[in-house]
């Protein structure tokens, strides 16, 4: 599994008026083989345009991004993207939604069944396979989303905020599974969320960004293993720390992130 | 309507009543000599009027007429216009050279061009075919045109991660997204469809249920012209009904309708 290095990443975009906006500054940031990493920071600090430009969305102003020895110059098969509101197809249904990477990239008949069955096991999607996402909760459809990703086997996986449409209890169902696919199959995961017990709980290291144009304000390693349990003083602490230091990197900031 | 199950009220009473004193009024006032018979049908000889040209013969073929004139002009529309809506999505470059030309044609009401098409195309089938055509096909185009282009980023999004090519993401993203907004383009088109037949049988032809219509005018049969009207409005309504029934049959699973 090959690392991301994000190498002096600037984004400047125009507005409507166009005038131009800095939207990230200038971000350095090298994520190792199997990595989970989670960037946190505050509505609007330019975490998702980071994600989009390593995922070949956006390109990015200067600066490089590698997926191992590769510059990212567009979308690859091998970058995973799982999107915030799971973003399936409304009219096919959970098994073609699933298939839609394979069939795109003509992947064998006998190998997508295989693959198929695999990770409808993994994700507890059996017995939905034939439904419609409509008629699936939030929590079944992003399932499928991260399913339709995994199943490509994608070098690295990004996620941008998959769980924040989600209810409380199913977020916390598939934390847990998310963390028994990444302790299995051990892939490099940028995973970006504005919930910062979700990022602690998850990661390997969470990144904090400062309000636009941003930077890294703050790098936290979470040395605990797995299985972690969600009281974990250790983890409860760097929770604060980080919302603490929000806090303290702008004043400008949403009500919500000051707990 | 949801599922609770619709009280009669006095409402639906005071409205019965009212299309009832209407119909009385119109029996009585007609079979009274009140008002002339060219003026106004009573209800009764409306509906023998409609028994008998059903019966003797009278109706069938004109209303065959009219029904292939539909098949044949809003066939052609619904392949084209759906047909062209999909080359303009996959290639802009042909939507940038067209879209003026028909913006152009679409302007012109079409009821102006109909004495160039008998000119062209006699008063036969073939000209109420090509009018059918161009009351129907716009309207279809530019839905289609118009869904493609409301497909949500965060679809084409997917597309692009799964590196989906040109071709692929039209027509397994960009199309059956569009497609509420085509089925909506196919219903107007279907309701003006039947205008332009009616109003191009009545102008000139030699046969056609608006050709019926504008005979019986002529010949001072008010039933049957009230028979036709009835007629075709419930002929339209159907038609229209027909694309909601296939829309229903295509995207029913995934989406309310």
């Amino acid at each position: 599994m090959p690392n991301i290095s994000i190498k002096d990443v600037k984004k400047v975009y125009e507005d409507a008026s166009g005038n131009p906006v800095e939207a990230i500054k200038g971000i350095d940031l090298n994520i190792e083989d199997g990595e989970f990493v989670s960037i946190v920071g505050p509505s609007g600090c330019g975490k998702s345009t980071l994600l989009e430009i390593v995922a070949g969305l956006q390109r990015q102003t200067s600066g490089d991004v590698f997926i191992g020895d590769n510059p990212v110059t567009g979308t690859s098969r091998d970058i995973g993207v799982v999107f915030q509101d799971a973003s399936l197809f409304p009219w096919k249904t959970i098994r073609r939604n699933i298939l839609y990477g394979m069939e795109v990239a003509k992947v064998p008949r006998d190998e997508q069944e295989r693959r198929f069955s695999q990770y409808i096991e993994l994700m507890n999607l059996k017995g939905f396979e034939d439904k419609y996402p409509s008629q699936l909760s939030g929590g079944m459809r992003q399932r499928a989303g991260i399913a339709r990703t995994l199943i490509m086997n994608p070098k690295v996986t990004l996620m941008d905020e998959p769980f924040s449409a989600v209810d409380h209890l199913t977020r916390c169902t598939l934390q847990e599974e998310l963390v028994r696919i990444h302790q299995k199959e051990k892939k490099t995961v940028l995973f970006v969320t504005h919930d910062i017990n979700e990022a602690v709980f998850l990661s390997d290291r969470v990144i904090l960004l400062s309000p636009r144009p941003s930077v890294i304000q703050r790098e936290y390693k979470i040395n605990l293993p797995h299985p972690r349990s969600r009281s974990d003083d250790y983890l409860v602490h760097i929770a604060s720390k980080i919302v603490a230091d929000i806090s303290r990197g702008a004043v400008e900031l949403d009500n919500d992130y000051i707990i | 309507m949801g599922n609770k199950k619709k009280k009669f009220s006095i409402i639906n009473v005071l409205q019965i009543l009212t299309v009832l004193l209407l119909l009385i009024y119109m029996q009585v006032a007609v079979k009274s000599g009140a008002i002339s018979k060219v003026f106004l049908a009573a209800p009764t000889d409306i509906v023998l009027e409609g028994i008998k040209i059903i019966t003797d013969g009278t109706l069938l073929p004109h209303f065959l007429v009219s029904v292939s004139e539909i098949v044949v002009g809003y066939g052609i529309a619904v392949i084209a216009g759906i047909g062209l809506g999909l080359i303009w999505t996959l290639f802009p470059k042909t939507e940038e050279y067209g879209n003026v030309f028909c913006a152009a044609i679409m302007a012109i009401p079409k009821v102006a061009i109909l004495p160039l098409l008998i000119l062209w195309f006699g008063i036969g089938f073939t000209s109420k075919v090509v009018l059918i055509f161009l009351f129907s096909v716009f309207t279809i185009l530019y839905n289609t045109v118009t869904g493609a282009k409301q497909c949500k980023e965060s679809y084409l999004k997917v597309a692009r991660v799964f590196e989906a090519t040109r071709t692929q993401t039209v027509l397994e993203v960009v199309i059956p997204s569009a497609l509420p907004s085509i089925f909506n383009g196919l219903r107007l088109a279907a309701a003006t469809a039947f205008t332009g037949v009616v109003f191009s049988e009545m102008q000139s032809a030699k046969a056609g249920v608006g050709y019926l219509l504008s005979e019986a005018q002529g010949l001072l049969n008010t039933p049957r012209v009230f028979f036709l009207i009835i007629l075709i409005t419930i002929m339209s309504v159907i038609f229209v009904k027909l694309i909601t029934l296939i829309e229903y049959i295509f995207c029913h699973q995934w989406r309310s309708i």
